[in-house]
Order: structure tokens, then sequence, then C-alpha cells
């Protein structure tokens, strides 16, 4: 049968056209998906970072706690992932008030490196300890629909990760919500810009560390969660992921939530189609050039604010 | 002190500095393979403590990607003993300048960055390398490289003793030489010195090099060691923190400190091991938590501090908590 002329060769012309629009398209997509992962993860870390002047190299092993949760929810009791997300939350956010209040508390006020040796001292335990409980096997959270994807035109779209995204989005405007627009995120961000007059004002700045703590803690625990739909779990994958939010947070800038969106959408771009052009094993390679072009040329970050860090 | 004190002091430190190096040099000759083994190790991670604190101790720039350095060492030496078929001290000495020169280039960018922005900038550069070496092809890729076995690994011994003596003599001297002073003053206020007329970057380069180079003669000597190397094991972000954890335990900025903690905690940790390879795993983070909360600036001066230990690490504790 002969298809009508008109249709014919506007499909053949299109067909040819877009085979590298429909890749430079559907890398965008995965770009933006992934780059959704990365803010959501981010978040957390650059809210610790900005309020308490820590950077925490436990973060990962918040992220990776978040993701055993949700598997061990799903598989021992049937549990939604997507529903077990707020238990999730819930539970990460008292392990890092307690942890905060206990822990890295201790040493709040010290210089730099030891905060982020004690940091990095957490991560190692928490990983080792995970490891020892639950082995190095390499896991995953297979639901009946984890394999659906919807077709958006030429675009295939994988459910889970639309809707990962969707709640990295839902989970960053509450968090943003929740700095501008309550008391407790007012007395957060008074705590970040001026600590002594912060306390003068009455504000209890050890419980504020503590709370922005568990916060953290818990959109660590969500992003945890989430990755867990679509990458494999492990109890050393938390060094990476602590990495990647490092990185967005001197994209975006500190402390912001629209920052870590930006700069978690800047990465996934930028990784997806580095990896589609050089292959896909050169990710930590492009993420340092541009950890390190950044620093250099924009030290502020893509929207940040002026600050001092360069002798 | 009276002068007479002050030299008999001196002798008898010289007396025991001379039976401390005789012991070292006639260990392998006394003891078995097993401790031979144990102390080239303990030798290995007292190097690579004395050499971050070059940059880490006397500069105070926390440098988290001293492995990367390791790692150029080891590759250089491996590529050039197994491509080149160049005898180990060519290759080793090679791949030492190699890795100082590619300190040179790195720390004229990345030691503009302050504190935590530096810290993650060498361990990102470090993970960089591991994947280039992973990538490539002169490096064997993913799969790693074999080098040739050596006849006798009481060498190794003398190789790593060597080194590390190189390693505490550049911390030894450094104080007392120009260099040492710049950094000193760099370390303890970037912008008075630069006020007094220190330009920082060239001196904190200087540092940095010396730090890549002793790292890379622990790996080359490492690589030749155990015969086989790939990406994960020598870009191991393992060897720095170790590195980092032993010069805090033992003092950092003094000569010393950084093979005392490595000889002490590489001890402990030989003993752990033969237990409980989970013991072993947590040993460090652990360590790392409690070292850091209690005693921040070492054993030594915990144990120095008037009034004694209690004291001292209540005192600790009151000043860097809410």
């Amino acid at each position: 049968m002969r298809l009508p002329e008109p249709l014919r060769v506007p499909a053949h012309a299109v067909g040819t056209v877009s085979v590298a629009a429909q890749i430079a398209l559907q890398n965008a997509l995965n770009g933006l998906l992934i780059g959704g992962t990365y803010a959501t993860v981010a978040l957390g870390f650059s809210l610790v970072w900005g309020i308490l002047n820590i950077v925490n190299l436990a973060h990962g092993a918040l992220v990776m706690l978040g993701a055993y949760a949700t598997f061990w929810l799903f598989t021992l009791y049937g549990v939604d992932p997507l529903l077990s997300l707020p238990l999730t939350g819930a539970a990460l956010f008292v392990f890092g008030y307690a942890l905060q209040r206990g822990i890295v508390n201790q040493v709040i006020r010290a210089p730099f490196l030891i905060t982020f040796l004690l940091t990095f001292g957490l991560e190692l335990l928490i990983t080792n300890i995970a490891q020892a409980v639950w082995t190095a096997d390499i896991r995953s959270v297979t639901t009946s629909y984890s394999g659906w994807s919807l077709s958006l035109g030429p675009l295939t779209l994988p459910v889970v990760r639309g809707a990962s995204l969707l709640i990295a989005f839902v989970v960053a405007v509450l968090l943003h919500a929740l700095l501008t627009r309550t008391r407790l995120g007012t007395a957060i961000r008074a705590t970040a810009s001026d600590q002594e007059a912060a306390r003068l004002m009455g504000i209890p700045i050890a419980r504020v560390y503590a709370v922005t703590f568990g916060i953290a803690a818990a959109s660590a625990g969500i992003a945890g969660g989430l990755i867990s739909l679509s990458f494999p779990i492990f109890p050393a994958m938390g060094a990476g992921y602590t990495l990647i939010a490092f990185v967005v947070c001197v994209l975006g800038g500190l402390g912001s939530v629209p920052g870590a969106l930006l700069g978690g959408l800047v990465l996934g771009l930028l990784q997806t189609y580095a990896a589609s052009w050089l292959g896909p094993n050169y990710d930590n390679i492009v993420a340092f050039s541009v950890l390190i072009l950044v620093l250099l040329v924009r030290p502020a970050g893509l929207l940040g604010r002026a600050q001092r860090f360069r002798g | 002190m009276t002068p007479d004190r002050l030299r008999l002091r001196a002798g008898a430190r010289a007396i025991a500095l001379g039976a401390v190096a005789a012991a070292a040099l006639l260990l392998p000759s006394l003891a078995g393979t097993y401790y031979i083994r144990l102390a080239t190790g303990i030798y290995m991670f007292g190097l690579l403590a004395a050499a971050w604190n070059l940059i880490g101790g006397y500069t105070g720039y926390p440098d988290f990607g001293g492995a990367a350095f390791l790692g150029i060492g080891a590759y250089a030496t491996g590529i050039m003993m197994v491509r080149a078929h160049t005898p180990f001290p060519v290759a080793l000495t090679s791949g030492c300048l190699l890795a100082a020169g590619v300190a040179v280039l790195m720390g004229s960018l990345l030691l503009r960055l302050r504190g935590h922005y530096f810290a993650i900038a060498t361990l990102g550069f470090m993970l960089v390398l591991q994947q280039l070496a992973a990538n490539l092809e002169i490096t064997g890729g993913g799969s790693g490289m074999n080098l040739p076995v050596a006849r006798t690994f009481t060498t190794f011994y003398y190789w790593m003793l060597g080194a590390l003596a190189l390693a505490i003599a550049a911390g030894w001297v450094l104080p007392g030489l120009r260099v040492g002073y710049a950094l000193a003053a760099i370390r303890e206020n970037q912008d008075a010195a630069q006020v007094l007329g220190i330009a920082p970057l060239p001196y904190k380069i200087i540092a940095y090099a010396g730090n890549a180079f002793l790292f890379a003669a622990a790996g080359g000597i490492y690589a030749y060691w155990f015969t086989f190397i790939d990406p994960p094991t020598v870009f191991n972000v393992d060897f720095t923190i170790q590195a980092i954890v032993m010069t805090l335990f033992g003092g950092p900025g003094t000569a010393a400190g950084p093979l005392v903690g490595a000889v002490i905690l590489k001890s402990l940790d030989t003993v752990l091991t033969s237990r409980s390879v989970f013991l072993h795993n947590v040993f460090f983070g652990a360590l790392v938590c409690v070292l850091v909360i209690f005693a921040p600036r070492g054993i030594a001066e915990i144990a120095r501090a008037p009034g004694g230990l209690l004291q001292a690490i209540r005192a600790e504790l009151r000043e860097s908590r809410l």
C-alpha cells in the first residue's frame, strides 16, 4: 500500500534529521532526570555546609542508609518504595538529629580539618558497619512498575525516574518553604548569617543546628529511597554521592535550595552529554574538571554570593 | 638546664638515634620473614605520614589526594620496568620526579584554594587519576598491571627504610630553613605572612611537591613489592586518610610524630586484623572519631598538658563544643 505523499516525505525527512536531534533530546531528558537525583542528594549537604559550616562527608552514608531502609521495607514488608519515603525521611531525621547532638556538636567550633575528619570517620564507620550487617552484595529494588516507561513523542521516560524527579521537586519546594516561610526557617537562616546575633535574639543555636542536621539527613534518606528505585545499592555507594553533592554545591552556591536544584540539573546535563560523547567511564573526570573550572573562574557558584575561600 | 646537661642530653639522643638506626639496619638478619614484612609495612605508613606532614602539618593545607601521587609513583615505576625494562632504582626515581612535577603543575592551581575547597579538590584530583588509569591502555586499564618479581623481598625493607629516613630528615631540617619559617607563617596566618612579604604560593608548592615526591616513592616501592597494581588499590583514599590520622595521632608539624603515630597505630591495626576483619574495618573510622573529639592535637600534646590527661581532654571538649 502506498502512503499518501504528504505524509511519507516529511516522515522520511524527520527520520533522518532527527536521529541526532532525538539523541540530543533524549540526553537532555536523561540529564534532567539524573540531575533531579543529584539535586535531592545535594539539598541536605548544602544546608549543613551553609548553616553549620560543616562539609559532611558522611552525607553519602546517610543516602545509603535511606536506600537500605527503602530496600528492607520493600523486601521484608512489601511496603511500596514511594510510600515508605516519609517513613525513611522520619527515621533519618531522628538519626541525623542524634548524630549532631551526640557527636558532631562536640567539635562544632573546631578548625575545619577536625570536623572534616570527624565526618569522614563517621562515613567509614557507618559504611563498614553496614557492610558487616548487610554484606557488600549489590542489591536493587524492583517493583511491579519498575519496567514501565512513557513515550513522549520520540522520547522515552521511565516512570520511576519521572516520579523521582517529581518527588525531588516536591521535596525542594517543601524545604524552600520551610526555610523561607516558617519561624523555624527564619531561626535557621538567622543562625547561618550571624550566630552571635541569633543567640542574643534567644535562638537556641545547638537545637537549631541539630534540627538542621536532622532535616539534611531526612532529605538524604529520601534521596537514597529514590536512588534505590533506579540504581544499584551497596554499602560503599555513598562516597560517590558525597562528591557529587560537593560539586553541585560549588556549582549552585551554598545553603540555597534553588542553587542546589540548578547545580544538580546542570551537573546532570553535563555528565549525560559528556557520557554520550566520551563514553560512560569519564563521569568523575567531567565532574572534577567542572569543579576546578568553577572554583577558579566563578568561585561563588552560578547563583551564589561572594565568599572567602581562596588564598 | 646547664650547658653540661644539655650536652649530655644531646649525647644521649645521638646514642639513642644510633641504636635505633642500627636496630633498623640489622633487623632483616635477626627477625623472621613475617616481622620483616610487618616492619616494611609500618615504614611505608610512616613514610606516608611524614610526607603528608610536610603539606598538612607544617603548611596547614590538608591534602586529601596524596594517593594521587602514590598512584603516579606506582604506575610510573611499573610502566618503566615492564615496558622499557628500566632498572628499579631509575624507574623509582623517575616516578618520584614525575609526581613532583605533576604536583608543581596541579599545586599552582589547587593551592590557591583554601580549607574545604582545597581538601575536596585534591580528593577529586585523585579520583580523576584513578579513572584515567582505568581508561588508559598503557596502564593496563581496569585489569591492572603485573611487575617483575624481585629475587628477595629484604630489598624492599631497605628501600622503604631509606625513603622513610629521607622523609623524616626532610621534616627534621625543614623548620630551620627559610622555607620552613615561611611555611609556618603561612600556616599560622596566611594574610599576615603576605603582609610580611612572603609570597605564599611558591612555598606551598615546594611543600606540596615534597609531599608528592615521597608519596610517589612509597607507591613505586609498593608496586615492585606487591608486583601487582590496579587503579583502586593504588589510587586509594585510605592511604591518605591513614597518613592523616597517624600524623594527627603522633603530632602534626613535628619530625618524629608521624612515625610514632604510624608505629603505634599500624601495630594496633595488625593485632586487631588478626582477631577479626570487622574490627580492622571499623578501627580507623572509630579511631578518627575518637581522636578528633578527644585529642585533636595529638596524644603528645595531651600527655604534656598540665593537670594530666583527663583535664586536657575536658578542656579540649569545652573549647570546641557548642
